[in-house]
C-alpha cells in the first residue's frame, strides 16, 4: 500500500516539474521570441521630465525615479558618488577642450613703450614647456580629463592616424620648466628686456600681461595656474575674471589690442566625432580661420600657412600625402603656438547599471544618434524608460528651422529615422535605409573608404546630364534641369548613385500611418531652393546664405528608379571619406530637415501657414513679420495649423501641384489628410516622423514629453545592438629590462579587451616607436603579429642609435572599431655596445 | 490781546469731498504714473548695462555663428572669403533680428513706450513652455503655477501668522510665546534652503514626495487625477516657504499686536469687562486692520514674482525662473513685461490701498484738508 502510494505519488512529482517547466518557458520563451521578432525600440515608451541640477538627478538615478540623466559632470566628487553607488553606471565623452590664447599682437605697442612677449613665437612655443598639463588634468581637473598638445582631438580619428608623429612631438613638448625659461629669457633678452628682482621690466616699466580668465569652469583653476607660471617666470600679471558675457567682447568682439589682453583661457567644443580635422591649422592659427580682428592679427609662417590652406582646400592627391601635410602641420603648430593645447574634459554621463544605451565618444548619451534604437533595460524587453534632462521644449519644435537646442534635438532625432546614421565611437557613416552606394569621384581627388556598402569609383571626368534637375522655378512651381540652365554642359566632381531599400516605399511609415512616398522627397527638393527664392510665398532671407553655399557646389540630382528608389547626386563638394560623401548624397533624398523629420502633408501646413502671413519656419522671419515661430507640437500655432488642416482636407491640397501633381495622387492626398487629422485629434499636435518614437503627448509647462514605440517601425530591435559601449583596447608591453646598443630585441604586445584577445580583424595598426635616454624619437615601425600577440621587433639599425641610460618603447594601438587610440610605454635600460 | 486769525481774503474756501476726492486720486495717480515711467526706463537701462548689453549680444550672434558654421562640413569646405562672406550674412540677419541694427537709445525710449503702453510685443530670444515668441503668453503661461503655489503659501503663511500671532499676544510670555520668538531667527534661511533638506528627508530617503516639478510625468489624464498630483507636488514647496517664514511672521505680528493690547482705551475697555474676543475685534484688530491689509495686499503682490531659486530646487514652473532666464538672455522685452506688470500692480494696489484706509479707519481724511 505504502509502496504503491509511494509509487502513486512519483508520476504526480514528475508532472508538477514537467509543468513547472513548462510553465517556466511559456514564461520565457515568449520573452525572447518576442525579442527575437520585436521592431524598432526595445522599450515601449520614455518620458522625458525636467531636473535642472546634476547632483539632484543622481539621487533621482539612485531612487531609479529616472534611468539615465541626459547631462554630463565633470565635478570629481559626482563621478565619486556614481562610482560609489552600484546600481548607476556611466559613460564618457571626449569632445570639449581647453587651451590659452595668446594675443600675438606686437612686439611692441603703446609707440614703443610697452612689450608683449607673446607676440614672438619661441616664447608662445616655450609655454608648452612650462605647463604640466598632467597637474592641470590630475588636480585641476579630478582626472576627469586628457592632456592635450595638438590642435587634433585625441578621441578622433585623425589622431589615430597621426599617433606616431603626436606621439613623438608630447613628449618633446612634455613639461620641463628650466628649458622653458631658458628660452623665454633668451627671446625676452633680445627683445630688450630686463630682469630686475626677478621681474622682467621693458623701459623701466614690468612687463605685465592682463590674463582673462573664464570662471564658469575648470578655466577659472586653469587660468589660476597659468598665471602663477608666468608670475614664475617673472612677468608681471594682472588676472582679469568673467564669464563668457564679460569677456567674449574683449577678446572675441574687441581688437586684439594688447594693451587690453594678452591671453584668454578658451574652449571648444565638437558635438561629432570630427573625422576629418585638416582645416583646424587654417582655422586656429591663420586669418581664414575666422573674420573677428584677433584672427585677423595672425601671423603664421609662410610655409605654416601654405600648408594650412592647401589641408583646407583638401589641396592633397592621395591620403598619404595628406597624413604627411598633416604630420607637418603639426609640428608647425606647436612652433607657431598662438594656442596651447592644454586638456580634453572627459565628462560622465550618468545612468542606471542595467540600462542600455549607445553613447558617442564626442556628444555623449545625448548626442548620440542611436541611443533611441539601442535603450533597453538589460535582460528585458518593454517596460518605461524615464530621462532627466536640464530643460526640454527649449523653443518651438519645426522641422525646417525649428529648435536647435541639443535639449530638443536628442529627442526629435528619436522621431526621426535616418538615411544614413553615423558610428559612435568612429563617426563613420552606416546605412538605415540605404542598400549600398556607389561614390564616381574624380581620380585626382583623395576619396578612399572603409565600410562596404560604398563602392569607389576613380573616373576622369564627370558630366552631368542634361535632364538632372538644378534648380527652381518659384513662380511656375518646376524644377529647371541642368540643359536649361547649363546649355553649355556641366562637370561635377562627385556623382553618388545611392540605392535605397528595395521596400521602401511599403516599409516605412509615418507615424499617422501614410506609407513614405515620392511626394516626401520631393518636397525636401523643392523646399530647398523655393524658401530662398524671391518670388516664392514662403521667401525667406534667413534662408539665403545657407542655400547659397548649397548652390555653389550642387550640380543636380536625378531620380534614377522609383521602386526600387535609385538616385543620383551631384555635387563639387567632396570629403575624404566616401561614407560620408555617400550619406550627404542619401541624406538629399530622405525626408528629413535640418531640425527634424517632415511628411509632405504636415509641412504642407506649415506652408500654407507661412504664405499666408501667420507663422514662419524660421526664428528670424518670424521676428522681421511679427508674426509666431512655428510649431508643430503646441502654442498658438496648433489653432492656425488647425484651420489650415480643415481647409487642405476639404480641397484635398497638393503642394506644389505643378509638380508634386505628378508624384502625389489624390487618393494618396485624401488618405494623408484623413490620417493627420486623426492623428491631431488624439494627440494634439502635429509632429510625425519615420523613427522607432512617435511623439504621444507634449506638456509644455510641465515640460514633460512622452514618447511611445512606434510599433510599425521596419527594422528589427537588435539591428544596432553592437553599439553599447567602445570597444577600447587594453594594451600591455613586456620585454626585456636590457638592450645593449647595437643588438637586436624584441618586446611582445598583447591588445585585449574585456580580458579577452582583440580581434585581429578589428586591429587597423599596431605600431611602436623607440626613444633614447634624451627622448629623441630613434626608430618607428609597425609591430608585427605573431599568433595572439603583436610583436616589435628592435633591429640593430634601431638600436644602433640608442645611448646608454634609460630608453623607452611607446607602443600605439590603432582599432578599426573606435576611434580613440590606446598606449603602452615600456621602460628598459640601454647598456653599452 | 486777540486771537491770531488768518484774514479772510487769504482764507482757502473749503471745497466738496468730490472735488477733493478727484484732484487728490489725480494727484496721486500722476505721482504714481510717474514713478512707474522712471522705473520702467531705469529697468530697460539696467537689463542693457546702459547699452553695453548691445556689445555681448553681438560677441554672442559672432560666436554662435562660427560654431555653427564651424561644425557644417559644407561650410567648412567653402573657400574661405566665401565663408566669411556668409558668416557676415548670417551674423547680420541675426543682428538685424535682435534689433541690434537700430542705437540703443532709441530702442530704450521705445521698449518704454511700449511697455507704459502694455503693449509687450514679442521677446527677443525667449519662447513660451508652448513654443509662442509673445511676452505675453510667456508671462501667462507662467502665472497660473507661479499663483497657484506662492499665493497658496502667502494666504496660508498669513492667516497662520496673524491667528496663531493673536493667540501669543493674549498668551505672553506663555512657553509657546518662549519658543517662536526662539525660533524667530530661524527665518533668517531662505526657503530653498529648506527646500533641499525636504527634498533629501521626503523624496530621497523617505520617497514619499516627488523630487519636484509639478505634476507627476507622464501627467495624469483625468483632471481629478492631474489636481491631486499637483497638491501632492505643492507639499514640499509650500513646506519650505512655510517654515521659512512663519516664526518670524508670527514673532512680528505678535509684537505688533502687543503694542496694541497695551494701548490705555484697551486697558480702559479690558476693565469694563470686555471679553478677550470682543477686545481683540473690536480693540486691536480694527486699530491694526490698515496694516493688516497693506502686508496682506503687498504679499499678493510679490507673490506675482515668484521665488527663482526656490522654483529652481523644485522644478517648479514660475515667473521667478522665466525672470532669471530672460536676464540671463539679455531679453529686455521680457524683463520690462514682467516689471511693468508689476510695477503696475504695485501701482495700483498703492492707490487702492489709499481708499481703503479711509474706508476702514475713521481717522484717515482724503484730500487737502485731510492733510491739514
Amino acid at each position: 500500500m505504502n509502496g504503491n502510494q509511494y509509487q502513486s505519488q512519483r508520476p504526480r512529482a514528475a508532472q508538477w516539474v514537467v509543468l513547472l517547466l513548462l510553465i517556466a518557458a511559456a514564461l520565457v520563451l515568449p520573452a525572447s521570441t518576442m525579442a527575437q521578432g520585436r521592431t524598432g525600440a526595445w522599450v515601449d515608451s520614455i518620458v522625458v521630465l525636467v531636473e535642472p541640477s546634476f547632483p539632484a538627478a543622481v539621487s533621482r538615478l539612485e531612487a531609479n525615479d529616472i534611468q539615465v540623466y541626459f547631462m554630463s559632470s565633470v565635478d570629481p566628487a559626482q563621478r565619486d558618488r556614481i562610482g560609489r553607488i552600484p546600481a548607476l553606471a556611466s559613460d564618457v565623452s571626449y569632445g570639449l577642450f581647453w587651451e590659452v590664447s595668446f594675443n600675438p599682437v606686437g612686439p611692441l605697442y603703446a609707440n614703443g613703450t610697452r612689450l608683449n612677449p607673446f607676440a614672438v613665437p619661441r616664447i608662445r612655443e616655450a609655454m608648452n614647456w612650462l605647463v604640466n598639463r598632467r597637474h592641470i588634468v590630475d588636480e585641476l581637473m579630478g582626472g576627469m580629463g586628457r592632456a592635450r598638445w595638438l590642435p587634433i582631438n585625441t578621441a578622433f580619428p585623425d589622431y589615430a592616424r597621426l599617433a606616431d608623429t603626436a606621439r613623438r612631438l608630447e613628449i618633446t613638448y612634455t613639461h620641463n620648466p628650466d628649458r622653458a625659461r631658458t628660452v623665454i629669457a633668451e627671446e625676452m633678452g633680445r627683445l630688450g628686456a630686463t630682469m630686475v628682482g626677478g621681474r622682467w621690466q621693458f623701459r623701466g616699466a614690468p612687463v605685465s600681461i592682463t590674463f582673462l580668465i573664464r570662471t564658469e569652469d575648470e578655466r577659472r583653476a586653469i587660468g589660476d595656474y597659468m598665471a602663477g607660471l608666468l608670475e614664475g617666470v617673472g612677468f608681471t600679471v594682472e588676472r582679469r575674471y568673467g564669464t563668457a558675457a564679460v569677456l567674449s567682447p574683449i577678446w572675441m568682439g574687441g581688437p586684439a589690442d594688447p594693451a587690453v589682453w594678452k591671453a584668454v583661457t578658451g574652449g571648444w567644443i565638437s558635438t561629432t566625432i570630427d573625422r576629418d580635422q585638416a582645416d583646424n591649422f587654417n582655422f586656429f592659427y591663420t586669418p581664414r580661420g575666422r573674420p573677428e580682428p584677433l584672427w585677423q592679427a595672425y601671423r603664421p609662417a609662410p610655409a605654416f600657412d601654405t600648408l594650412a590652406d592647401r589641408l583646407a582646400r583638401s589641396d592633397f592627391t592621395t591620403v598619404a600625402a595628406r597624413n604627411r601635410m598633416m604630420a607637418e602641420a603639426l609640428e608647425f603648430s606647436v612652433r607657431d603656438g598662438v594656442r596651447t593645447w592644454l586638456a580634453e574634459r572627459v565628462p560622465v554621463w550618468p545612468r542606471r547599471a542595467e540600462l542600455r544605451l549607445a553613447s558617442d565618444l564626442a556628444g555623449g548619451t545625448s548626442g548620440s544618434w542611436l541611443w533611441p534604437y539601442t535603450i533597453r533595460y538589460e535582460g528585458r524587453t518593454g517596460g518605461t524608460v524615464r530621462i532627466g534632462i536640464p530643460n526640454v521644449l527649449v523653443e518651438p519644435w519645426n522641422p525646417i528651422a525649428g529648435s536647435n537646442w541639443i535639449f530638443d534635438l536628442t529627442f526629435i532625432r528619436a522621431t526621426q529615422d535616418s538615411a544614413t546614421l553615423p558610428d559612435p565611437f568612429t563617426g563613420l557613416w552606416h546605412p538605415q535605409r540605404v542598400e549600398r552606394a556607389e561614390v564616381f569621384f574624380r581620380r585626382d581627388l583623395p576619396v578612399s573608404k572603409t565600410l562596404d556598402w560604398v563602392t569607389l569609383r576613380p573616373v576622369p571626368e564627370i558630366r552631368v546630364p542634361a535632364g538632372a534637375f538644378i534648380s527652381w522655378d518659384p513662380r511656375a512651381q518646376r524644377f529647371i534641369t541642368v540643359g536649361e540652365r547649363h546649355p553649355e554642359g556641366l562637370t561635377a566632381r562627385t556623382r553618388t548613385v545611392v540605392h535605397f531599400e528595395r521596400d521602401l516605399f511599403r516599409n516605412v511609415q509615418w507615424h499617422d500611418g501614410s506609407p513614405l512616398s515620392l511626394g516626401d522627397i520631393m518636397l525636401e527638393w523643392i523646399l530647398t531652393f523655393d524658401r530662398a527664392m524671391e518670388g516664392s510665398a514662403i521667401f525667406d532671407p534667413a534662408a539665403v546664405p545657407a542655400f547659397r553655399t548649397f548652390e555653389r557646389e550642387f550640380r543636380g540630382f536625378r531620380i534614377i528608379s522609383e521602386r526600387p528608389l535609385v538616385v543620383e547626386y551631384y555635387t563639387d563638394t567632396f570629403f575624404t571619406d566616401a561614407e560620408l560623401i555617400a550619406s550627404t548624397a542619401a541624406a538629399a533624398f530622405w525626408p528629413s530637415y535640418a531640425q527634424g523629420p517632415g511628411a509632405w502633408h504636415n509641412l504642407a501646413l506649415g506652408i500654407r501657414a507661412e504664405a499666408a502671413k501667420e507663422l514662419a519656419f524660421s526664428s528670424a522671419k518670424a521676428t522681421s513679420e511679427r508674426i509666431e515661430w512655428m510649431s508643430f507640437i503646441a502654442g498658438p500655432s496648433i489653432a492656425i495649423l488647425d484651420r489650415h488642416l480643415a481647409a487642405s482636407r476639404g480641397e484635398n491640397f497638393i503642394p506644389y501641384a505643378p509638380t508634386l501633381g505628378r508624384f502625389i495622387t489624390a487618393d494618396e492626398a485624401r488618405v494623408r489628410w484623413t490620417n493627420l487629422a486623426g492623428w491631431r485629434g488624439a494627440r494634439g499636435h502635429f509632429w510625425i516622423g519615420t523613427g522607432a518614437f512617435q511623439l504621444q503627448r507634449v506638456a509644455p509647462v510641465e515640460r514633460i514629453v512622452e514618447l511611445h514605440r512606434f510599433a510599425r517601425f521596419p527594422d528589427p530591435a537588435t539591428r544596432w545592438i553592437g553599439f553599447d559601449a567602445p570597444k577600447l583596447a587594453a594594451v600591455a608591453v613586456t620585454g626585456p629590462a636590457t638592450v645593449r646598443v647595437g643588438a637586436e630585441a624584441a618586446f611582445d604586445i598583447r591588445v585585449t579587451h574585456a580580458g579577452r584577445p582583440y580581434p585581429p580583424a578589428e586591429i587597423e595598426r599596431v605600431r611602436w616607436l623607440l626613444f633614447d635616454a634624451r627622448d629623441n624619437l630613434s626608430a618607428s615601425a609597425d609591430a608585427t603579429r605573431v599568433g595572439d600577440v603583436w610583436r616589435a621587433a628592435l633591429p640593430t639599425a634601431a638600436t644602433d642609435r640608442l645611448v646608454p641610460g634609460a630608453s623607452r618603447l611607446e607602443v600605439v594601438v590603432v582599432s578599426r572599431v573606435v576611434a580613440i587610440p590606446s598606449f603602452a610605454t615600456a621602460s628598459f635600460t640601454v647598456m653599452p655596445r | 490781546m486777540t486771537e491770531a486769525t488768518p484774514p479772510p481774503a487769504l482764507r482757502r474756501p473749503a471745497s466738496s469731498p468730490v472735488v477733493r476726492v478727484l484732484t487728490y486720486s489725480a494727484t496721486r495717480l500722476f505721482a504714481l504714473f510717474l514713478t512707474v515711467v522712471v522705473g520702467i526706463y531705469l529697468t530697460v537701462l539696467i537689463a542693457n548695462m546702459g547699452g553695453h548689453v548691445d556689445l555681448i549680444k553681438r560677441t554672442e550672434v559672432r560666436e554662435a555663428v562660427g560654431t555653427a558654421v564651424g561644425m557644417d562640413p559644407v561650410m567648412m569646405a567653402l573657400p574661405v572669403e566665401e565663408r566669411h562672406r556668409r558668416i557676415a550674412e548670417l551674423v547680420a540677419i541675426e543682428e538685424e533680428r535682435l534689433g541690434l541694427h537700430r542705437p540703443f537709445f532709441e530702442r530704450s525710449v521705445y521698449f518704454t513706450r511700449d511697455a507704459l503702453m502694455l503693449r509687450l510685443g514679442f521677446a527677443e530670444r525667449m519662447t513660451s513652455d508652448a513654443g509662442s515668441r509673445l511676452v505675453r503668453n510667456i508671462i501667462l503661461e507662467r502665472l497660473p503655477p507661479t499663483l497657484l503655489l506662492f499665493v497658496s503659501a502667502q494666504i496660508l503663511l498669513f492667516v497662520t501668522s496673524v491667528l496663531w500671532a493673536l493667540a501669543l499676544s493674549r498668551g505672553y510670555g506663555s512657553t509657546m510665546d518662549r519658543i517662536v520668538i526662539a525660533l524667530a531667527p530661524t527665518s533668517a534661511a531662505p526657503a530653498w534652503f529648506y527646500g533641499i533638506f525636504l527634498i533629501l528627508i521626503f523624496a530621497v530617503v523617505l520617497g514619499v514626495l516627488p523630487f519636484g516639478g509639478m505634476v507627476q510625468a507622464p501627467p495624469p489624464e483625468h483632471p481629478v487625477a492631474y489636481a491631486l498630483s499637483v497638491l501632492r507636488h505643492m507639499v514640499l514647496p509650500m513646506t519650505a516657504l512655510f517654515l521659512a517664514s512663519i516664526f518670524l511672521a508670527v514673532y512680528q505680528w505678535r509684537t505688533f499686536f502687543l503694542i496694541f493690547s497695551s494701548e490705555d482705551y484697551v486697558e480702559v475697555a479690558k476693565a469694563k469687562g470686555l471679553s478677550s474676543r470682543a477686545l481683540e475685534r473690536r480693540y486691536i484688530l480694527r486699530p491694526t486692520l490698515p496694516t493688516i491689509i497693506t502686508s496682506f495686499a503687498l504679499s499678493m503682490i510679490v507673490a506675482w514674482q515668484g521665488a527663482i531659486i526656490l522654483e529652481t530646487v523644485f522644478n517648479w514652473p514660475g515667473l521667478g525662473r522665466t525672470l532669471f532666464t530672460a536676464i540671463g538672455h539679455f531679453d529686455t522685452a521680457v524683463i520690462v513685461g514682467i516689471t511693468i506688470i508689476y510695477a503696475y500692480l504695485l501701482a495700483v494696489t498703492v492707490f487702492l490701498l489709499d481708499i481703503i484706509y479711509a474706508l476702514v479707519d475713521p481717522r484717515v481724511k482724503v484730500g487737502m484738508e485731510g492733510e491739514q
